[in-house]
């Protein structure tokens, strides 16, 4: 069980490479050698797809049309007389990159159906603009005399072109691994878990769906170059909304959040649909059918029960063991920044959920906000990270304007939020998941994680470091190769807090954090929080729990129907009349026994 | 005259299309990519029953209605109901359409199918340029049919119901409103309203395997233009988007028809995301 447990997970890919490169030697059967191609080519263009249906959760289909645009770009190429292949891919990936984004950036603005929609339009194009191009393209006849392709001058035999076909789809596959292996692999799952998370760990949502569509259309290029030097002759045909279809059919069966499920995919799709050919008369049925099967019950597809199965057979059956809580190390230096909120106003319709609150939270300072349900708590929250917009009112944190930010760039300046159910993605481990949280602040281009360069290997180096010191902190350091959405409630609640320490922000804020925890975990998150407040971090706290808010609140803030009733130390809170009218729905008498609001609520939110 | 005529009834349909896709959201919040194909049984159904059987057209609106709600019906059941994460209806109702379009080419091939008629197939002359009567019938068609569900959504229980759906779909089912049930029949009626336009819509356009698709990318565009879930607003995207391409047919060439409509879609996505006659609503975490 361990030995197999101890290959790395990138040697059984390498391994069927070479046996894939070696192929030819092997069988000398041109049509069998030919499909191969044919279906490597189609595993590049399935690859494209899943980094956005897979890793963006955005269904795009456009990549039939990089596809056409990469093949003619290489055609147009070579009857200009160039006919190196290194060239060819150069030149089709960067054109098919263009098309990509200029079509994504429009698709983008409206959420998933628009992209689904205009990348579907844009495979519908393809006739239509080689129609109008008919003097360089040849219209419906096609395009051909294209001469063989040469690398480095020296012209390519049949032999020779099946290993560039095989070296090239392979590199791609070893790109693409890196991507997805990489942060920003981690910050698309963030996205497509929600882009509410990702948005208020300072990743911008649109940026980073278009950068994984417009990456996408990479690899749908390359294939077009290499379809265009294996045919010599492209025409309209090869690039209709079946092949399309195909795609994201082999994309789905593969498993779309998956590296290697596309090679899968495409492989059934290429040897299953267009070997037998009676068979083609139904393979719009056959795709359709496999969309709908894939979409309802095959979640993760065929890669994803192959992880399962690999799991159980190489894991080490042994559970984690448990280790005794180290004494956490102490909290390093935050540089808390001041929060202002000063005359803030929000109506939604007629329902003036804020009207004119203020608000100071100081660095080094636990502040707490409290109220009840529909007092405009959330509201103002979510105000701060740039979810709504003000109608009136400033909000400044430091010397920064927050106002009118978007909420990525809210976070960007230093806003760190944990939510009210804790929103982790699926599919990624509890240290990843803390990591995630140095995304936005610490970046590394995509480019220099695939080519795995000295800044990035800097960057991760300290992702590994600093979010390691936040699990210790947490206490959860124990943990943080387990899966994160499995964590029960009190530790993901704790994995999120360190999620939002981990890139040191200015602002901290917490929003009903100790919500159905037990008095154990609400007593560690409470010493986690005092850390933090120690260590000089601003922290805001929205909570219902009164016992604790008075025991770990310097400054508590009571908002009631949109306005502040009143602010101050938990003591003069306590002892409110006004307050406790608003908890409480009557007016006590102020004579003989004053009563201590702490001990009415108490009982009163334990049975909420 | 002519040009505009023909280019109202193209964009008739396309807001009939646009109507069945904002039924379906309205109530679900779930986009049907299979609309324009269910459409497109329509249109073949009647023309085996106009051409083979004989029948009379009253007849064969009533058929298409019934076989085509039943299909979409059925995908309903298979195909959207049984979807637990939304995002991936999107993928099993576009597999519902490509299994619709690879049944319809098993079953009626792959060459247009001229559908007649009733009112006949001469061109008229009417307000200064050639018409035909179906182009004629088709523009009212619309017209009657986003009025009429208009008045509805406003006036009756149903209406309301599914409107509180939109806005809130946990809120309309605490006030006792069968949200599945609702879902269900939404299908049910944009099928009901599919079948019956395509049997009008065959004589235009001629029944052919590829209506689907290209009539489900135009009537997003509609949608897109008059905003998701507003059913005047695809009066208004059908009247742009069919003049503009029969505009482009006319004085480009027949190879810019689809390009034009592209070049609108964007420029509607870029400059007014939420579409022409929706306000934009705030997000909420």
């Amino acid at each position: 069980m361990g030995l197999l447990g101890r290959i790395p997970g990138w040697a059984v890919p390498v391994a069927i490479g070479v046996l894939v490169l070696l192929l030819p030697q092997v069988i000398g059967d041109f049509s069998l050698i030919r499909q191969v191609q044919l279906g490597l080519i189609l595993a590049l263009i399935v690859s494209g797809l899943n980094l956005s249906l897979g890793y963006a959760g955005e269904l795009a289909i456009g990549q039939a049309a990089m596809y056409a645009a990469g093949a003619y770009t290489a055609g147009l190429l070579s009857l200009r007389g160039h006919t190196e292949i290194l060239l060819h891919l150069l030149i089709a990936g960067a054109v098919a990159l263009v098309v990509g984004t200029v079509t994504g950036i429009p698709g983008l603005r409206l959420g998933s159906w628009s992209l689904a929609m205009t990348s579907f339009f844009l495979v519908l194009l393809i006739p239509d603009v080689i129609a109008v191009f008919r003097e360089q393209t040849g219209g419906r006849n096609g395009l051909s005399g294209i001469l063989p392709p040469t690398l480095f001058g020296r012209p390519l035999t049949p032999d020779d072109y099946y290993l560039v076909i095989v070296v090239v789809t392979g590199l791609w596959f070893a790109v693409m691994r890196n991507i997805v292996v990489s942060r920003h692999g981690t910050a698309l799952r963030v996205l497509k878990q929600s882009p509410v998370l990702a948005a208020s760990m300072g990743i911008s949502v649109f940026r980073m769906k278009l950068l994984a569509y417009a990456l996408g259309a990479i690899p749908a290029g390359l294939a077009g170059a290499l379809f265009a030097n294996l045919d010599l002759y492209v025409s309209p045909e090869a690039f209709s909304f079946s092949l399309a279809t195909t795609a994201l059919a082999a994309s789905i069966l593969g498993g779309s959040a998956s590296v290697y499920g596309a090679l899968v995919g495409a492989f059934i799709m290429q040897f299953g649909l267009n070997q037998a050919g009676g068979f083609e008369r139904y393979s719009l049925l056959v795709t359709g059918a496999f969309l709908i099967l894939g979409g309802v019950a095959l979640t993760g597809g065929l890669s994803s029960l192959a992880h399962t199965l690999w799991r159980r057979i190489a894991a080490p059956a042994t559970v984690p063991e448990r280790v005794e809580r180290v004494q956490a190390p102490d909290m390093p230096d935050l540089r808390g920044e001041k929060l202002k909120v000063a005359g803030v106003a929000k109506a939604f319709g007629g329902n003036q959920a804020l009207d004119t609150v203020g608000l100071i939270a100081e660095p080094g300072q636990v502040t707490a906000l409290i109220g009840p349900n529909g007092s405009g708590k959330t509201t103002l929250l979510n105000m701060i990270c740039g979810f709504y917009r003000a109608d009136a009112g400033t909000i400044t944190l430091g010397a920064k304007n927050l106002e009118g930010r978007a909420p990525h760039a809210v976070a960007r300046s230093g806003v760190a939020r944990t939510f009210q159910t804790p929103n982790i993605p699926p599919g990624i481990t509890v240290l990843d998941a803390v990591m995630s949280g140095r995304f936005a602040t610490h970046s590394a281009s995509v480019l220099e994680a695939v080519l795995r360069l000295p800044r990035y290997r800097r960057v991760r180096r300290d992702d590994f470091a600093e979010a390691r010191r936040m699990l210790d902190l947490v206490g959860l350091r124990h943990l943080e190769a387990s899966e994160a959405v499995a964590l029960p409630l009190g530790q993901r609640r704790l994995l999120e807090v360190a999620r939002s320490l981990v890139a040191g922000p200015g602002l901290l804020l917490l929003d009903e954090v100790a919500s159905g925890l037990d008095e154990d975990e609400a007593a560690g998150l409470a010493d986690v929080i005092r850390k933090v407040r120690d260590a000089g971090g601003t922290v805001v706290l929205v909570e219902h729990n009164f016992q604790l808010v008075l025991s770990l609140a310097d400054h508590i803030v009571v908002l009631a129907q949109g306005r502040v009733i009143a602010e101050g130390t938990p003591d003069m809170i306590e002892r409110d009349p006004r307050v406790m009218s608003e908890y409480l729905g009557t007016v006590p008498d102020d004579s003989a026994s004053p009563i201590v609001l702490g001990d009415l609520v108490d009982d009163a939110v334990g049975e909420e | 005259m002519t040009l505009i005529w023909g280019g109202l009834a193209l964009g008739a349909v396309y807001a009939l299309v646009a109507v069945g896709y904002n039924i379906v959201y309205i109530s679900s919040k779930t986009f049907n990519f299979a609309q324009a194909q269910l459409m497109m049984v329509g249109a073949f159904l009647a023309y085996t029953a106009l051409v083979s059987w004989n029948l009379t057209t009253p007849v064969v609106v009533l058929v298409a209605a019934a076989v085509v709600a039943g299909v979409a019906a059925l995908e309903q059941v298979v195909a959207v109901n049984p979807v637990r994460d939304p995002h991936n209806i999107l993928v099993t109702t576009l597999g519902a359409a490509i299994l619709i379009d690879g049944f319809v080419q098993l079953q009626w091939g792959s060459q247009p199918l001229a559908v007649p008629f009733f009112a006949g197939d001469d061109a008229v002359t009417f307000a200064g340029g050639r018409v035909y009567p179906v182009e004629l019938f088709l523009i009212i068609l619309a017209v009657v049919v986003v009025v009429a569900l208009t008045l509805l959504s406003r006036r009756t229980m149903t209406g309301l119901a599914l409107l509180a759906m939109a806005e809130d779909r946990e809120a309309a089912q605490l006030r006792g409103v069968n949200v599945r049930l609702m879902a269900f029949g939404a299908f049910v009626v944009a099928g009901v309203l599919a079948g019956t336009v395509g049997v009008f819509v065959g004589p235009k356009t001629y029944a052919i395997s590829t209506l689907g698709a290209s009539l489900a990318l135009k009537g997003f565009v509609v949608l897109a233009i008059g905003g998701f879930g507003s059913l005047p607003g695809t009066l208004v995207g059908g009247l742009i988007v069919g003049l503009a391409e029969a505009c482009a047919v006319r004085y480009l060439g027949s190879e810019y028809a689809h390009l034009t409509v592209f070049l609108i879609l964007v420029a509607v996505l870029l400059a007014r995301p939420s579409g022409l006659f929706v306000r934009v609503r705030e997000r909420v975490v």
